[in-house]
């Protein structure tokens, strides 16, 4: 490459130097030849093979990641973005397969022992070495999801897996997770945020500082470096029990900023970049060699509706709401028609999904609702609406067109700009101030983690807070019979959008481009896991 | 000469600790006072009021602000910041691992920016009362108007994307692994003898660092094209000239030396820009520095890391202040007297 610069330069000048050089002092000469031959000296040296570094790489790949890690506990932290790096370093007990089916992984089997879901038996596969070669075992297991987070309360693993009061060793590869209430759902959380097993002897010996410094997992890559708020290093481990990963090194390049991942794959320097925007993804479609995606996943839109704010405790004002937005036109305006609308809070395909409820959208119905509450375009209704501006691709747009929307039926809306922690904040104090949009992240697909959660009004970030629900979610998340749990959830999700305590607006939707080399595997709770991809 | 530096550096010394102790107050009243959840990202889904509050009381933040202040200087004197909520580490560890980095990118930065504004200035005077006059204003103005994060995505997009000579992601390239030295890249690469791994530190550093000098020099070229044309009119000048020397040996060698001298003192005043422009930029290009770190840390309500971040962005200013004043008593005579 760099010849051919040299050959260029001096293929332009070549006239301009021979007719130079005999009018040139001596001494100004001989600068000048010294100038030059230190220019090509330093030339050679530059990592040209860096700047132009388009040619792939079949054994690494680099992706363009939107998120650093906080740290290497695994255990310390459930935000869902993350998972994916823990999940490709530590594995997980069990894992969703690309369309949100739970599959066994480090847990090879897993059966209730009674009948009320309280004593969960499961069978840890017996060849699963973690990274400095010692051998996982029910120790590590029972060490990692009972011993830790009773130590520490600060481990968000303690949260996730509330009701596990221990964990019963039984032989080095099988043991009984005993749960404080009935938990049927319980599996779930073994594939979930947070619930990784780390090495329990290691853990003891460095502590857990020397742990975050040097993490080992057990999971198909082992981190060998970490540039915080700049670069991930990940190589494959060759002693993983599924077999050591197609690509030999990960690099997860963190950029924040999306115009910047966009850049790195546009030039080649990134084989993946994810969470675009969807312009861009739309405009690096036509690109020769990169591939896009735009694709739904297990995440909801929703609307949320403090109960104690009026005037959303009448019926008919929550009704006009719902009735008068138009959810497909909000799904073809900013999501380029992708974004699946919903009427109830669960995704297509998940298990309490209701295919049969199509809640409308019915302005003149709206406008009758309002007319019943007292309101109309004359004397409309004033709210105020939250919405985060960035925290999800268009949500501050989307609210826009919300207000335009709910304008045209006589509701007055005042959008609020606000970031999620102050809402957390606001929920947690019972001061929400309006209606809030939001994305709701479910990684598993179960509805526990949908409406259960939605709607407990016991939660910190609860809005709409009847407290009479408390003794039905109780009932529902304790429930064994796995029909009558589904059929209870789906009822929850049907009557809470007809009665609107909330308003599901439409399933979410990420992106990514990728180079046509690579065969990503997408799944449906969009997680990228390098593990399971190669190259053509 | 060395009694007056020590002097100057005791008395900003001085200063520095009310201004310290009151920014660190201001900062940390403001962040207790905002209607935030620190502990936003800490619990999971299924976590009540009461395991909220648990955490709390666990961290400290449920005590009186005065007493959770008074907590947390005592603990600074001492060298403990507290541990990052979002990290789970010291602040100080964070913070010392980050700062070099920054340090790097803002002192390359500042490079540049003298090595495009000294020339820029000096051009800017030539072309003074002239016809070109128009174009050099134009130009400084249209430099000066285009910010620095947004230099970062013009720059990533012409010498990343539609040129693409140089990397725009990282400190160093993907293969090289940084000595631990002193943490500046360059410093440490060099004199590890890695010139190869030295020239890959540069190139990731050079599209960050022209980001922050291009936002930085219009305002040197002004300031210094300002000193020039107040030079020009010095008598000092005028018996140069009596004395036959050349335009441009006056130039460069007379009036640049004097009208520097302010260019110095807003060089010092708007060093702070080139910190706060590093903000954004090393977020655009994936530097790990203390930008980078205070981002994260903001979206994460994370107090105890934003706190010290600001503390040691405070004590960055005062330092910078005393290396201008003992500058300029080394460049200015008159000052030297006492």
């Amino acid at each position: 490459m760099n010849k051919t610069i040299w050959t260029n330069a001096t293929r332009s000048t070549e006239h301009a130097q021979e007719t130079d050089l005999v009018s040139l002092p001596h001494d100004v000469l001989r600068r000048r030849l010294m100038l030059g031959a230190m220019s090509a000296g330093i030339g050679t040296l530059f990592p040209w093979e860096e700047a132009f570094a388009q040619v792939v790489d079949k054994s690494t790949l680099a992706i363009a990641y939107p998120v650093d890690m906080p740290t290497w506990d695994p255990c310390a932290v459930s935000i869902p973005t993350l998972q994916c790096v823990y999940q490709t370093v530590f594995d997980s007990p069990l894992r969703y397969s690309p369309n949100l089916k739970l599959q066994p992984r480090q847990v090879k089997e897993w059966k209730w022992l009674d009948n009320k879901a309280t004593r969960l038996e499961i069978t840890l596969r017996d060849d699963i070495l973690f990274h400095d070669g010692s051998r996982m075992t029910m120790e590590d297991v029972k060490y990692s999801l009972a011993d830790r987070p009773k130590a520490d309360k600060k481990l968000l693993i303690g949260g996730m897996l509330s009701t596990l009061a221990d964990v019963e060793v039984q032989s080095a590869t099988k043991g009984v997770l005993v749960y404080s209430r009935p938990n049927p759902a319980a599996p779930i959380y073994l594939g979930f945020l947070a619930v990784y097993i780390v090495p329990k002897a290691y853990m003891s010996q460095v502590g857990v500082d020397g742990f975050i410094a040097k993490p080992i997992g057990a999971g198909p890559y082992r981190m060998v470096e970490h540039q915080r708020g700049s670069r991930i290093v990940l190589e494959a481990f060759d002693k993983y029990w599924g077999g050591a990963p197609a690509i030999k090194q990960v690099i997860f390049e963190i950029v924040p900023e999306p115009s910047a991942r966009v850049a790195l794959v546009e030039s080649g320097r990134a084989g993946l970049a994810v969470q675009l925007p969807l312009r861009e993804v739309q405009r690096l479609a036509g690109k020769t060699g990169i591939t896009t995606k735009i694709y739904p996943y297990s995440e909801v839109y929703m609307l949320r509706i403090p109960s104690y704010v009026k005037p959303f405790d009448n019926e008919h004002v929550r009704a006009a709401l719902h009735l008068s937005i138009d959810k497909a036109a909000l799904s073809k305006a900013f999501y380029g028609g992708v974004a699946k609308p919903l009427s109830v809070m669960a995704t297509e395909g998940t298990p309490s999904y209701v295919p049969d409820f199509k809640f409308p959208f019915d302005k003149a119905k709206a406008v009758a609702e309002l007319k019943a509450a007292g309101y109309s375009t004359a004397n409309p209704v004033a709210i105020t609406f939250l919405s985060t501006n960035g925290t999800f691709p268009s949500d501050f747009d989307m609210a826009r067109a919300i207000v335009q929307m709910w304008k045209a039926v006589g509701i007055n809306a005042t959008i609020e700009e606000t970031t999620p922690a102050k809402l957390t904040e606001a929920a947690q104090s019972g001061k929400l101030t309006g209606i809030l949009l939001q994305s709701w992240a479910n990684a598993t697909g179960d509805p526990e983690n949908y409406v259960g959660k939605i709607f407990d009004p016991r939660l910190r970030f609860a809005a709409w807070k009847d407290m009479a629900l408390a003794p039905r979610i109780d009932a529902l998340t304790t429930e064994v019979d796995e029909a009558k749990r589904m059929a209870g959830w789906k009822a929850l999700n049907v009557e809470s959008s007809e009665k609107s305590w909330a308003i599901p607006l439409m399933q979410a939707v990420t992106t990514a481009a990728y180079a046509s080399m690579l065969q990503p595997v997408l799944f449906d709770n969009g997680y990228v896991l390098p593990a399971d991809y190669k190259y053509k | 000469m060395f009694q007056l530096t020590l002097a100057i550096i005791t008395r900003r010394l001085m200063a520095a600790i009310p201004t310290l102790v009151l920014l660190s107050l201001v900062v940390f009243v403001v962040l207790r006072l905002l209607p935030v959840d620190p502990l936003a990202t800490l619990l999971p889904p299924s976590a009540t009021a009461a395991d909220s509050a648990a955490l709390r009381a666990q961290l400290g933040f449920d005590k009186p602000i005065p007493m959770q202040f008074v907590i947390w200087i005592w603990e600074a004197v001492r060298g403990n910041l507290g541990n990052s909520i979002n990290f789970h580490q010291p602040v100080t560890t964070l913070i010392l691992a980050a700062l070099p980095a920054t340090v790097e990118l803002a002192g390359v930065g500042l490079l540049m920016a003298l090595l495009i504004s000294i020339p820029g200035g000096v051009l800017a005077y030539v072309l003074y009362q002239r016809k070109r006059e128009a174009v050099a204003d134009v130009a400084v103005t249209l430099l000066q108007s285009v910010p620095s994060f947004l230099w970062a995505l013009l720059l990533i997009i012409v010498f990343g994307v539609l040129w693409p000579v140089l990397p725009f992601s990282g400190r160093v390239g993907q293969e090289v692994t940084l000595p631990a030295i002193t943490g500046l890249a360059l410093i440490d690469l060099l004199l590890a003898g890695r010139l190869h791994d030295w020239l890959s530190a540069l190139s990731h550093l050079f599209l960050p660092a022209l980001s922050l000098a291009l936002s930085f020099a219009p305002m040197v070229i002004r300031v210094l094209r300002s000193g020039l044309i107040d030079a020009a009119n010095e008598p000092y000048v005028e018996v140069a000239r009596l004395r036959g020397l050349s335009e441009t040996r006056i130039l460069w060698r007379h009036m640049l030396k004097n009208a520097v001298l302010p260019t110095i003192t807003m060089i010092g005043v708007q060093f702070g820009f080139l910190f706060s422009g590093a903000l954004l930029v090393e977020m655009i290009f994936g530097f790990p520095g203390v930008g980078n770190l205070m981002v994260q840390a903001v979206k994460a309500n994370d107090m105890p890391l934003i706190q010290g971040i600001a503390l040691l962005f405070c004590l960055l200013m005062l330092t910078i202040n005393a290396i201008v004043d003992v500058t300029y008593v080394l460049l200015n005579p008159r000052l030297r007297s006492p």
